[in-house]
């Protein structure tokens, strides 16, 4: 069909994007060659990839693309196996149901600062209940936002909290997709639950697993607000994440072209780890399939 | 004792899940002893429940946050409409027409968006304007080029959707550093962006339009075609198709891409902290300048930070009750 009117409709929300979305793009790159300095201001100088280079040879960049890349492995890993199990559970249709599903909802929609601050006081070295219930039991009180190693480890704890709705979600949509008389002829044979899981429900879901794996990963690498609130990326610079790292550059030292060449970096990154993921998982699907 | 197992496990998560937020709710009405001399968990017989911290937060003693919280809603209900309202209509163009870019068309938008703002700021343009004239040479550009029989692949609809996608894969920090670069470059010409209403509200419809899009396509998908066709064949404009009988058929699924818009709007903090400074700073701002300057007040942040989840608790329940009839089932293929 040739019809003008179809402009009508799709250019509103195409200009919006390109306009806000992607044009700025255009000047931070080309901001990123250069030497540009709001403080003390400095008359922007072409600098080439000098930028680059010597954010590449910065450990502080590398320690960042470190911390980022556990805290998404370890959490999204965890996110994935207990919210498909919760999903499994809730798919089995288990007495209140309803109330489980509507609960196990609320916290993806919470405002990650504001769970950042709730876990701070939970994870709070005298008056948080986590450690009293700790030393109620006889283990130590453990140094949870102090210490760089337990620092990570909450976060990764708060990610998990928050995040495993989002798989519990999903995957109970793809549960809900597949056909019951499969598991039927299953039962016929008398197969067992653990082995109708992997022969029918974990192969007929790596699809939809597939998909929300590469999502979580994707956004669980912009993270900034969580750690923002819960460690500041402290102890130190141990928590830093790769977003915090250049919010910090840009906005404490106002030095705008490296903060520039860090975000391109950081898109690299994160197009580096996607590649990876796709060239894993694709032939695992297509072998099922 | 399956189903046992089954029921302890959901019973074990909504335990993990349920307890922050009651925490949060708990201590907001303790008095500063019940925190500071240790936890307490029980109102009425661990300690004794009071009011002051919401009095207090109302009373704007603590830091006016009527005004973060005003903003939010303005910010978040402006942006939820222009961007469902945007991305209906795109996706609803992208279900029912064909649309064709030449990839050349698109290079030849990005080469000349650099080097034209590049030649213009050479000319002695001042930044923004040269921005704004290389943005409009290139869109005007590449549209003259898409109609050419250039060579190279063309682009259908899937790949616009896409295109649309790939917004939400960026790291925001990226967008979002360069947009108050943008920003920062028009206010020095005298039009203020950065820390304004119309600044926000454009930044977040931008941001959203991808999700709305992908979702409301979806939904679009899923409509009968023969109501529409009777209706072209009667000569009734596509406009009025639209608002009169498409829009209406949706309704359920423009109620919940509005929602989970909203949602997305009403938490996000990246570019609300890159972009405000003090008039028109949103909720999560707020909050996390009560942390860095409230240090152990936790009564008074609990009633700041429940206030900041109540109204989407509301609409998890909302959500929920609409996910039943199957709807987001429909919004994940």
């Amino acid at each position: 069909m040739r019809d003008p009117i179809k402009y009508v409709f799709i250019w509103p929300a195409f200009l919006t994007v390109l306009l806000v979305g992607l044009f700025p793009l255009i000047y931070s790159l080309t901001v990123s060659f250069q030497s540009v300095r709001l403080v003390p201001p400095m008359p922007p100088r072409f600098v080439g990839f000098d930028n680059y280079v010597s954010l590449l040879a910065q450990p502080r960049f590398w320690e960042t693309v470190r911390t980022t890349s556990l805290i998404v492995l370890c959490s999204v890993a965890c996110q994935y196996v207990i919210g498909f199990a919760v999903a499994l559970a809730l798919h089995a249709r288990v007495p209140g149901e309803r109330l489980f599903r509507v609960s196990f909802l609320l916290p993806m929609l919470m405002a990650p600062i504001a769970v950042a601050l709730v876990w701070r006081m939970l994870l709070h070295s005298t008056v948080g209940p986590i450690n009293h219930a700790f030393t109620a039991i006889g283990l130590p009180n453990l140094p949870f936002l102090t210490r760089a190693d337990w620092a990570i480890a909450s976060i990764i704890i708060v990610e998990i909290w928050q995040w495993t709705p989002f798989v519990i979600l999903l995957m109970l949509a793809g549960l809900q997709t597949l056909q019951a008389d499969i598991y039927e002829a299953a039962a016929l044979e008398n197969a067992s639950a653990w082995r109708q899981f992997w022969g029918i429900t974990f192969p007929m879901l790596l699809p939809v697993s597939a998909a929300v794996v590469f999502v979580r990963i994707i956004e669980s690498f912009k993270i900034i607000d969580t750690v923002f609130v819960l460690t500041g990326g402290g102890p130190g610079t141990a928590t830093e994440t790769l977003t915090l790292f250049a919010y910090q550059e840009g906005f404490k030292k106002f030095n705008l072209g490296y903060t520039s060449a860090l975000s391109f970096l950081f898109l690299l990154v994160i197009m580096v780890f996607g590649v990876i993921y796709l060239t894993l998982i694709r032939p695992q699907i297509e072998k099922r399939i | 004792m399956k189903r046992g197992a089954v029921f302890l496990l959901c019973l074990a998560w909504l335990f993990v899940t349920l307890f922050p937020i009651y925490w949060a709710l708990v201590t907001s009405f303790k008095p500063p002893p019940a925190v500071n001399g240790g936890p307490t968990y029980l109102p009425w017989i661990d300690f004794q429940p009071t009011l002051q911290a919401w009095i207090d937060a109302f009373s704007g003693i603590r830091g006016d946050f009527v005004r973060p919280f005003v903003n939010s809603t303005l910010i978040g209900l402006s942006a939820t409409v222009l961007a469902v309202a945007f991305g209906s209509m795109a996706a609803y163009a992208l279900v029912r027409y064909t649309f064709r870019v030449r990839l050349l068309a698109g290079v030849l938008f990005a080469l000349l968006g650099i080097g034209g703002f590049l030649l213009f700021r050479d000319l002695g343009l001042s930044r923004a304007d040269s921005l704004g004239a290389a943005f409009v040479l290139a869109l005007a550009a590449s549209i003259l080029a898409n109609r050419l029989p250039l060579p190279g692949p063309v682009l259908g609809n899937n790949d616009v959707v896409f295109w649309f996608l790939s917004q939400r894969m960026f790291p925001p920090i990226v967008t979002a550093f360069a947009l108050y670069l943008l920003y920062s470059e028009i206010g020095r010409e005298g039009v203020k962006a950065l820390d304004t209403f119309w600044g926000m509200t454009f930044c977040y419809t931008a941001f959203s339009l991808p999700i709305v899009v992908w979702l409301m396509r979806d939904f679009f998908q899923a409509l009968p075609v023969e109501i529409e066709e009777a209706a072209l064949v009667d000569d009734v404009p596509r406009i009025r198709i639209f608002l009169e009988i498409v829009v209406p058929m949706a309704r359920p699924g423009i109620v919940a891409t509005a929602m989970i818009t909203l949602g997305f709007v009403w938490n996000e903090f990246l570019f609300a902290l890159l972009l405000t400074t003090s008039d028109w700073q949103t909720l999560p701002i707020f909050l996390s300048g009560q942390n860095s300057y409230r240090g152990d007040e936790w009564w008074a942040i609990s009633a700041a930070a429940m206030i900041a989840i109540a109204p989407m608790m509301v609409m998890a329940v909302l959500l929920a009750r609409l996910m039943r009839s199957g709807l987001v089932l429909g919004g994940i293929r």
